[in-house]
């Protein structure tokens, strides 16, 4: 005899791998890369732990939880439909400030902030030269008044004085 | 009591010195603007604004950060409100009834409602944080390592019960953060741990870099490339002014809102996110007409604006009470006292009473502020809302790294910060909750310490930790709660999250 709800067919679940059943997986690799660098620490005993002993319990309990979160995870959202609109542009966005950390010490505050805020306003927002200019000269100026001169956060000033 | 009054006073001189006043006002203004744009959360503010505060004394440093703080929280409901934009998280709530409202044309009472929740809610908040901290800060005077041992591990618990999604998720993310917490050099070993070669990270991963890149770059991750520069509506002072009936409905749900709020808040986690949706969900269940919440229900705003602001003022207690941090706001707050060279813990009330007393008055102030500046002057702050996405980001991005390179004037700060932000991004893709990452961090070290501490005590034995009773109530309730969370893991059953409908709404 058999329950006349199993004789209907479930809604077809979609193939392929789901959101979570993948972010467990990154968590355990994780976890085992940590172990794995955290073989150089004496772990110690149970009663005389070392340096190397709750850096081993938390690895082993981020690969358990991350273990966990992939096996429950058949019932999450299919991986396939995360949307990523805005990826290129964070990607872009992470990438700009990457340049702007290598240039800040070199070229000094001000100049680095002009070039960046130029770079996302005229060049990536598309926006007018005189509000790209306007806005980012006001920003990278005032800010540093503010932060610099009047607070006395030291901030990097480039070979040419500013 | 007397005492407690003659304290309050103390408090009140240092509240009133002129320049204490305009430090606490000047957070207040900051904090709302700050709450008002999307990508800069009061944790991000504050984080920026940390660098700027090394020069002033302790207690103006942390009367402006606080001023921040619950500044950010006033200012997230004026964009809920308006634009159904949510300023920080905690706004969510209020997103659907305010906005509901001001479709309805009653965008003033609305933020109205708003302001004088918040305001009574922050002054509930002072009165339970002046009352408690002192009691919590002379019985945590027993506490040795086995009893923090067990406090910590026991706020872990408490986290993942009380998180807003997943629960293993939420673990997850709090066990990462630990782990983060452990790079550095070992202070019972002097081994350098997870640093990679680089001298910097002897020190840890600074909260600040951590948070930033969490919190802030991760937000202007998902929301760039958003073209819309949204219309605002600009409510006149007149309409600001409630109806009576607006009036009576909003009474109970901003004091069952401010009670519920600043117990919640208590409580490790994200408690002012989980007290506006538990808040909104009690109010709803209350309502003799629920049908009304979700089209312009006043009872909608009151309660979760209450709610949030009274967590904001509750997650103060166990930071200045026993020096734990319950929420990366009060994380980053501890970082800005311990550069002073000031240790929040048991020690602080008695050590530091200006401070302590100080901040408490200040934060009576500044709730005072806060209703007399925001409403008269909603109209100009809005503003702030009609310039476009297409400069702001930028800006914002431009604060960050500035703010985050002048806590140590160290480019590391900013490389941690980018890659925090790049890992925030994607766990934010894939729903898990950014808020014990940041706890970790700052939870890791102090749990180590105390665990190593307490068993060099015993010689070894883990006895120690069922021997002393408050080490052990605190591990039995621990137990309790990872039991109750594991419930509906085992059992499939709805637990309190899908009661309130808070885990669909963070995923």
């Amino acid at each position: 005899m058999t329950d006349p709800a199993e004789n209907q067919s479930p809604p077809a679940a979609k193939p392929g791998l789901k959101s979570d059943q993948l972010s467990g997986l990154v968590l355990v690799v994780l976890a085992i890369y940590i172990g794995w660098l955290n073989r150089k620490f004496p772990v110690g005993t149970l009663a005389d732990p070392g340096p190397g002993y709750v850096p081993l319990l938390l690895a082993i309990g981020l690969g358990l939880i991350g273990l966990l979160v992939a096996v429950m995870g058949g019932r999450a959202k299919p991986l396939a439909a995360i949307p990523w609109p805005e990826a290129t542009r964070a990607f872009i966005i992470l990438a700009a400030c990457t340049v702007a950390g290598l240039v800040l010490e070199d070229i000094g505050y001000r100049l680095t902030i002009f070039a960046f805020l130029v770079f996302f306003i005229g060049a990536i927002e598309r926006r007018g030269p005189l509000p790209t200019v306007l806005v980012s000269g006001g920003f990278s100026l005032a800010s540093y008044f503010v932060i610099g001169d009047l607070l006395h956060v030291p901030l990097p000033v480039g070979p040419w004085g500013f | 009591m007397l005492e407690t009054f003659n304290d309050l006073m103390l408090g009140f001189s240092v509240a009133f010195q002129p320049e204490v006043l305009m430090y606490a006002f000047a957070g207040c203004i900051i904090g709302t603007l700050v709450g008002m744009m999307p990508g800069l959360g009061p944790l991000a503010g504050i984080s920026l604004l940390l660098p700027a505060t090394f020069g002033l004394n302790p207690i103006i440093a942390i009367v402006l950060l606080a001023g921040v703080y619950y500044g950010a929280m006033y200012g997230g409901s004026t964009t809920s409100i308006l634009m159904r934009i949510p300023g920080e998280a905690a706004s969510v709530m209020t997103c659907i009834d305010g906005y509901a409202m001001t479709q309805n044309g009653r965008a003033g009472p609305a933020l109205a409602i708003a302001a004088i929740g918040s305001f009574f809610a922050g002054t509930v908040g002072v009165i339970g944080l002046m009352l408690l901290a002192p009691t919590l800060a002379t019985f945590a005077l027993r506490f040795g390592p086995p009893e923090y041992t067990a406090l910590l591990l026991m706020g872990l618990f408490v986290l993942a019960y009380m998180s807003g999604g997943s629960m293993l998720k939420t673990l997850a993310m709090a066990v990462f953060g630990l782990l983060l917490g452990m790079i550095g050099i070992d202070i019972m070993s002097g081994y350098t741990r997870f640093s990679f070669g680089i001298v910097e990270l002897g020190d840890g991963v600074g909260i600040v870099s951590v948070a930033v890149g969490l919190f802030g770059i991760s937000e202007i991750l998902l929301t760039a490339g958003n073209q819309d520069t949204p219309q605002v509506q600009k409510p006149t002072l007149r309409q600001l002014i409630p109806s009576k009936e607006e009036f009576r409905l909003s009474v109970g749900p901003i004091m069952r809102g401010s009670l519920l709020g600043f117990m919640i808040g208590i409580i490790p986690g994200s408690a002012h996110i989980i007290s506006s949706f538990v808040s909104y969900g009690l109010e709803r269940r209350m309502s003799k007409h629920p049908e009304r919440f979700g089209n312009g229900a006043i009872e909608g705003v009151a309660g979760p604006e209450s709610a949030n602001n009274a967590a904001a003022t509750g997650a103060f207690v166990p930071m200045l009470a026993l020096g734990i941090p319950t929420s990366p706001v009060t994380a980053v707050m501890i970082a800005a006292i311990m550069i002073h060279g000031i240790s929040p813990g048991p020690m602080l009330i008695q050590e530091q009473p200006e401070l302590f007393w100080g901040f408490v008055a200040s934060m009576y102030v500044g709730n005072l502020v806060l209703l007399i500046l925001n409403l008269p002057m909603v109209g100009l702050f809005v503003n702030l809302l009609r310039i476009p996405y297409a400069y702001m980001y930028p800006c914002i991005l431009a604060f960050c790294i500035l703010g985050v390179y002048s806590v140590s004037n160290s480019l590391i700060d900013v490389w941690i910060m980018l890659v925090m932000g790049g890992v925030g991004y994607m766990l934010r893709k894939f729903g898990y909750d950014l808020a014990p990452v940041a706890l970790g961090l700052v939870l890791g070290p102090m749990l180590e310490l105390s665990l190593r501490q307490s068993l060099a005590l015993s010689g070894g034995d883990y006895a120690i930790f069922i021997e002393r009773p408050i080490a052990l109530t605190m591990f039995g309730l621990g137990a309790l709660l990872l039991l109750l969370a594991l419930k509906p893991l085992i059992f499939k059953s709805k637990d309190w999250r899908s009661k309130v409908g808070l885990e669909d709404a963070v995923d």
